[in-house]
């Protein structure tokens, strides 16, 4: 199955990195650690705070990071020891898709008079754009 | 009561009387000791007039009804409750910006200065700032933000009471012929009390003094507040 | 039917005159709690032996937790099931985290398949399977190759909206 060409990028598979999406651990990040059928697999997060347990692929999404050689069935020690070694939580925070999903949580969770100065920048910049845009036509 | 353990859910082992023994609760206990006023006496001696008459009599004070009444009047039940004086929610504090949500200035964020004894908060926009009086308003109507305006040791004068706020009284009414000819006619308006703008100008100097210090939260004050598509007031936090 | 339990139920014949040490009988009984499962013993020991409720008493119901909890294992179930037309017996495999789960979806299983209910079947044996090659069913088999790995083809996201002008791309 492995030797032949696929048009997939992201496989289920152990080591594969996966963003949970559902649940208390919602919007973490973890590994597969072992494939238990087509349905579910068990994840694991020792760095993301997210307890080893079964999870569907429902409320899971693949993510392109794959932690490499990890051993099927690692337990939680190993797979910390491989996470780190590749710096996968660095990797993960460092994607754009991370950082846009940090800059959405973020401005969810403004208050009222920061979303008031946000106005107040996004407009200052409209206006230099614009002022930009007429000079550079004239 | 630990003394008193529960023998099923509801049900203790002594009885109330036996509980009040055993916590020694007697000691607690209030005596009469306050001297009762001295109760009216039940007669009183009257000069009767009349020479058979004895000259003196025995009047009871009080003199009992010659009817009964001829029909129950029922007497109200007697409340033994009493209001609690209202609550200050916990996200407001002197200094809070306010989101008032009814009323005249409904949409303006104010600063809130105080709580006054009726439970109202005393807020003010500043007026200087976007127009909003000294005023009191209810919390119910309000929606606290985290935003705070520093008011430091600010002290707010102890004038400002509810019946600062009061309306005065209504000045006689004009005779009918006039208000029959003055119908139509735009009604005088009263000038604002000197005293009032000179105690609004007071409050809002010291407020003025420090909204100053960040950037943008005068605009901030200045600017109405209201929901846009998609936005939803229990998804927002303030 | 919520999730399953394991217990172990022990019991007896009541001790008499005749038969002062009675034998005791041990079970172990998949439940949804403990008064199902004292039930189910009663109905077993009836069928095997000559005891019944009437005359006989319950020692004990024990919960039998799964030691290994988040290792995958692969089971081999062997149940007897009546079905429409007459008794049948079966061997299943499962892929789960304990034995309870494997019995639970067993019961899914039978009922998805051959609309079989709780009642008609009987579960006879439930073994874990240690070695890989002595599972015998190919859709286990399928699940133990050593470098499995497969898409996850047609996943739909979630639209911001209810009516948007694009449809969804699946893939």
């Amino acid at each position: 199955m492995s030797t032949q060409e696929s048009n997939f990028q992201r496989f289920v598979e152990v080591g594969r990195v996966v963003l949970l999406k559902a649940g208390p651990h919602s919007g973490h990040i973890a590994v597969i650690a072992e494939i238990i059928d087509h349905n579910r697999a068990i994840v694991d997060g020792p760095t993301t705070g997210v307890p080893r347990q079964s999870f569907p692929y429902r409320h899971l999404t693949l993510t392109p990071l794959k932690v490499k050689a990890l051993p099927r069935n690692a337990g939680s020690g190993t797979v910390k020891k491989y996470v780190e070694k590749e710096e996968i939580v660095a990797k993960w925070d460092s994607s754009s898709w991370a950082k846009k999903r940090a800059a959405v949580e973020k401005r969810r969770t403004l208050n009222d008079f920061e979303r008031f100065q946000v106005m107040i920048h996004k407009k200052g910049r409209r206006d230099r754009v614009r002022k930009l845009l007429k000079s550079s036509k004239a | 009561m630990a003394r008193s353990k529960e023998l099923v859910h509801g049900v203790g082992r002594l009885s109330r009387s036996q509980v009040f023994a055993r916590r020694a609760l007697y000691k607690g206990q209030k005596k009469g000791e306050t001297p009762k006023a001295a109760e009216p006496a039940p007669t009183k001696e009257v000069t009767v007039g009349g020479e058979k008459n004895g000259g003196k009599r025995l009047v009871p004070t009080s003199k009992a009804s010659r009817f009964y009444p001829a029909e129950d009047v029922p007497q109200p039940k007697k409340s033994r409750k009493t209001a609690n004086p209202t609550k200050l929610r916990s996200s407001i504090t002197p200094g809070t910006v306010l989101i008032l949500l009814a009323g005249r200035f409904r949409g303006k964020r104010v600063v809130f200065v105080k709580q006054l004894e009726s439970g109202l908060l005393l807020v003010t926009g500043p007026f200087k700032v976007n127009g909003v009086p000294l005023r009191r308003v209810n919390q119910a109507y309000v929606i606290a933000t985290s935003t705070k305006v520093d008011l430091g040791d600010y002290k707010v004068d102890e004038k400002f009471t509810d019946a600062y706020f009061a309306k005065g009284a209504k000045k006689a009414a004009r005779s009918a012929e006039e208000e029959f000819f003055s119908e139509g006619k735009p009604k005088e308006k009263e000038a604002f009390p000197e005293s009032k703008s000179a105690d609004q100008k007071e409050i809002d100097k010291a407020i003025l003094a420090s909204i100053k210090k960040t950037e943008h939260l005068a605009k901030y004050l200045k600017a109405s507040w209201g929901l846009s598509k998609g936005e939803y007031p229990h998804q927002l936090s303030f | 039917m919520g999730s399953l339990t394991e217990y172990q139920v022990v019991g007896r014949h009541i001790p008499t005159e005749h038969e002062p040490t009675p034998k005791i009988y041990r079970m172990r009984i998949f439940a949804v709690n403990d008064v199902v499962a004292k039930s189910r013993f009663w109905y077993f020991l009836r069928k095997l032996k000559k005891v019944k409720k009437a005359n006989g008493e319950i020692i004990g119901v024990n919960v039998i937790h799964e030691k290994k909890p988040l290792k995958v294992k692969n089971f081999g179930i062997w149940i007897r099931y009546d079905s429409r037309s007459g008794t049948h017996n079966m061997y299943k495999e499962f892929r789960e985290l304990s034995r309870a789960d494997a019995v639970k979806s067993l019961y899914q299983d039978m009922a998805a398949r051959h609309r079989a209910r709780f009642r008609s079947i009987h579960i006879l044996r439930v073994v874990e399977i240690a070695k890989a090659e002595e599972v015998r069913r190919p859709y286990i088999k399928q699940l133990l190759q050593p470098k499995l790995r497969f898409p996850l083809p047609h996943r739909v996201t979630k639209a911001r909206s209810t009516f948007v002008a694009h449809r969804p791309v699946t893939f």
